[in-house]
């Protein structure tokens, strides 16, 4: 109501702020009839009769999850239970935490993708320095080469990067799940964008006063691309701690599994019977990354929308 | 001075290949080696974990020919592929346009449409088992409520990677949506008075102002669709196994079935090298039909 309120005051200059009666008679004093108002309030606003419906259809499946790891195991297959939790039920979240080592898992994927990240970050920054700042033979090629790993899934090569893994002996080790992705040709690609962004007079300036190219890149060039190893570092992140295929195939003991897989297995070993427990550690696995989505949202919004790929 | 400058190159050629030599040294190891040997063992026969391995010549790709599940496992990847990229685009896009103005409650729509992308795909995939559960599950519930009649879905070859699809575009398309909002914030909007005042209706204002201009956006859209459409292995690996009767078996799974279940390194690099070249040729494909056609405005 007070929005319809709004909107008509600031549609019609004839009525002032301060007017201070009631809503309903603000309204009938510009507008004679109410249901034109609505009418042309919702014509205005018809974006919101379409997206909130749909928002709502978006969000409940993780709804969903969360009403379930609240609900009792009877609840779940009660055809007449309804859809909210007759009594909050935390329960299901210790007896998640009792049959799987969670707190091991965690630690595991803090590892995993916290060394994939300072890695990532350390090639692509030297790689990208190359390709932005310096002449070589074999640059185009060399580009190439960084390119097309964008493209190669490694869906395609798991299978021979198995074999190496196993020959090297690091099967069921942390670095199995590292080594493949150090090297990343996206991050190399959006850092060498915005190295050429930056002006080459900062540089020169920089090699007057007597600076290396090592420490040009570091007091120079890293300070100002800061934005761009953000926007890289959340989708590495976001790519590496849902990661499931990967770990899946070169992990086979509690000490080394990462988080996705954990969740995995408890749901093989529950055979898909237990969804209240199930939902619990799905609640469990799901909200690190969703936590820090919310609270860091714009940063998140803004590195997926200017960016892309993996 | 030319004898300075010369070495003055050389110190850069020399700096510039020490730069490049950490990446290059993880780029062969676990891009190109595994490529060249995976084409070496596709000639082979190649048990997982055995050192030996023994010439065959070209008998896995004429295997592969006589194979009629790996030609069903190619068209169920291709039908997966070929609809689930168009439609979350499609949706993504009308997410967009009806979220490119000043709206209020932008960011909760903008962040509630995107977070899927932030969910492992094993826990969405583990939801959505759920979600389709013939018996209790909310999405029969809701079909029965309005009248509908209820589906097997996971569990019937007809519509089991029907509800894959289904999820991918719940899963991604909030993603392609963010990309292409980026894109039509730029398109400049004095074009669409001016359309309407001539009388240009909505859809036709879509369709001809909005998609060629946005065009280059979307060509690039369409590329991280192909390259996210590989994640349906995680989703076969949760949901189905592949099952029932191999309706939901696509390349990946079908590599990694040949590779890990029946130990057979060979057979199962011989697929993973058609993936490749049928990646490679998708996205060649895109590249030449939709690229060329892609409208530039301005310098990007």
């Amino acid at each position: 109501m007070t929005d319809i309120v709004r909107n008509t005051q600031a549609a019609s200059t004839a009525t002032t702020a301060s007017t201070a009666t009631t809503a309903a008679n603000t309204v009938a004093a510009i507008v004679p009839s109410p249901f034109s108002v609505v009418l042309r309030w919702m014509s205005r606003r018809w974006q919101h009769f379409i997206l909130a419906p749909l928002v709502l259809l978006w969000l409940s499946p993780m709804i969903w999850i969360v009403l379930t790891s609240l609900k009792t195991k009877v609840e779940v297959f009660d055809p007449d239970a309804g859809i909210l939790p007759a009594v909050l039920n935390f329960a299901n979240y210790p007896a998640t935490l009792a049959v799987a080592p969670f707190g091991m898992y965690l630690v595991n994927s803090i590892l995993v993708t916290g060394s994939i990240l300072i890695a990532q970050l350390v090639t692509i920054t030297l790689a990208a320095y190359a390709f932005a700042r310096l002449e070589f033979p074999l640059k185009r090629f060399l580009f190439t080469l960084f390119l097309l790993q964008v493209m190669f899934p490694i869906y395609a090569i798991f299978l021979t990067n198995f074999v190496t893994l196993r020959e090297l002996g690091l099967i069921n080790t942390l670095p199995a799940m590292i080594v493949p992705f150090v090297a990343s040709g996206y991050g190399t690609f959006m850092l060498r964008q915005a190295f050429r962004q930056v002006p080459s007079e900062l540089s020169d300036a920089a090699r007057l006063d007597g600076c290396g190219h090592l420490a040009i890149l570091w007091h120079v060039y890293l300070p100002l691309v800061q934005p761009t190893l953000v926007a890289f570092g959340i989708i590495s992140v976001v790519t590496h701690w849902n990661d499931y295929m990967w770990p899946l195939l070169v992990t086979n003991s509690d000490s080394v599994r990462t988080l996705p897989i954990g969740l995995g297995l408890l749901a093989k070993s529950d055979s898909g019977a237990d969804w209240t427990r199930l939902m619990a550690g799905t609640t469990l696995v799901v909200s690190p990354l969703l936590l820090v989505f919310v609270i860091f949202q714009r940063r998140f919004i803004d590195s997926f929308m200017h960016t892309g790929v993996k | 001075m030319s004898h300075r400058f010369a070495t003055v190159w050389r110190k850069e050629v020399f700096l510039a290949y020490a730069l490049l030599l950490p990446s290059l040294i993880f780029l062969a190891a676990f891009t190109y080696w595994p490529i060249l040997r995976s084409f070496w063992f596709s000639l082979h026969d190649v048990a997982l974990g055995d050192p030996r391995i023994f010439w065959l010549g070209a008998e896995n790709y004429l295997r592969l020919l006589d194979d009629g599940l790996f030609w069903k496992v190619l068209g169920n990847t291709a039908f997966y592929t070929l609809t689930t990229i168009p439609l979350s685009i499609i949706v993504a896009l009308l997410l967009a346009v009806a979220m490119d103005s000043k709206l209020r409650g932008m960011a909760i729509y903008r962040s509630a449409f995107f977070y899927p992308v932030m969910i492992p795909s094993v826990a969405a995939g583990m939801v959505w088992v759920f979600l389709y559960a013939p018996g209790y599950g909310p999405i029969n519930e809701a079909l029965n409520f309005l009248g509908l009649p209820r589906l097997d879905w996971l569990y019937d070859s007809k519509w089991a990677l029907p509800a894959i699809i289904l999820m991918s575009i719940w899963k991604y398309s909030g993603y392609f949506m963010l990309i292409l909002l980026a894109a039509l914030k730029l398109v400049p909007s004095d074009l669409y008075e001016a359309a309407r005042l001539d009388g240009v209706g909505p859809v036709s204002r879509l369709l001809h102002i909005t998609v060629p201009l946005i065009s280059p956006t979307l060509y690039f859209v369409i590329v991280i669709g192909l390259l996210h459409s590989y994640q349906i292995f995680d989703y076969v690996y949760v949901m189905t196994q592949g099952g029932p009767a191999d309706s939901t078996n696509v390349l990946t799974f079908y590599i990694y079935q040949n590779g890990f279940q029946y130990q057979d390194i060979g057979y199962a690099s011989t697929i993973a090298n058609t993936l490749l070249i049928f990646v490679l040729g998708l996205i060649g494909l895109v590249a030449l039909t939709l690229g060329r056609r892609v409208h530039y405005m301005g310098e990007r």
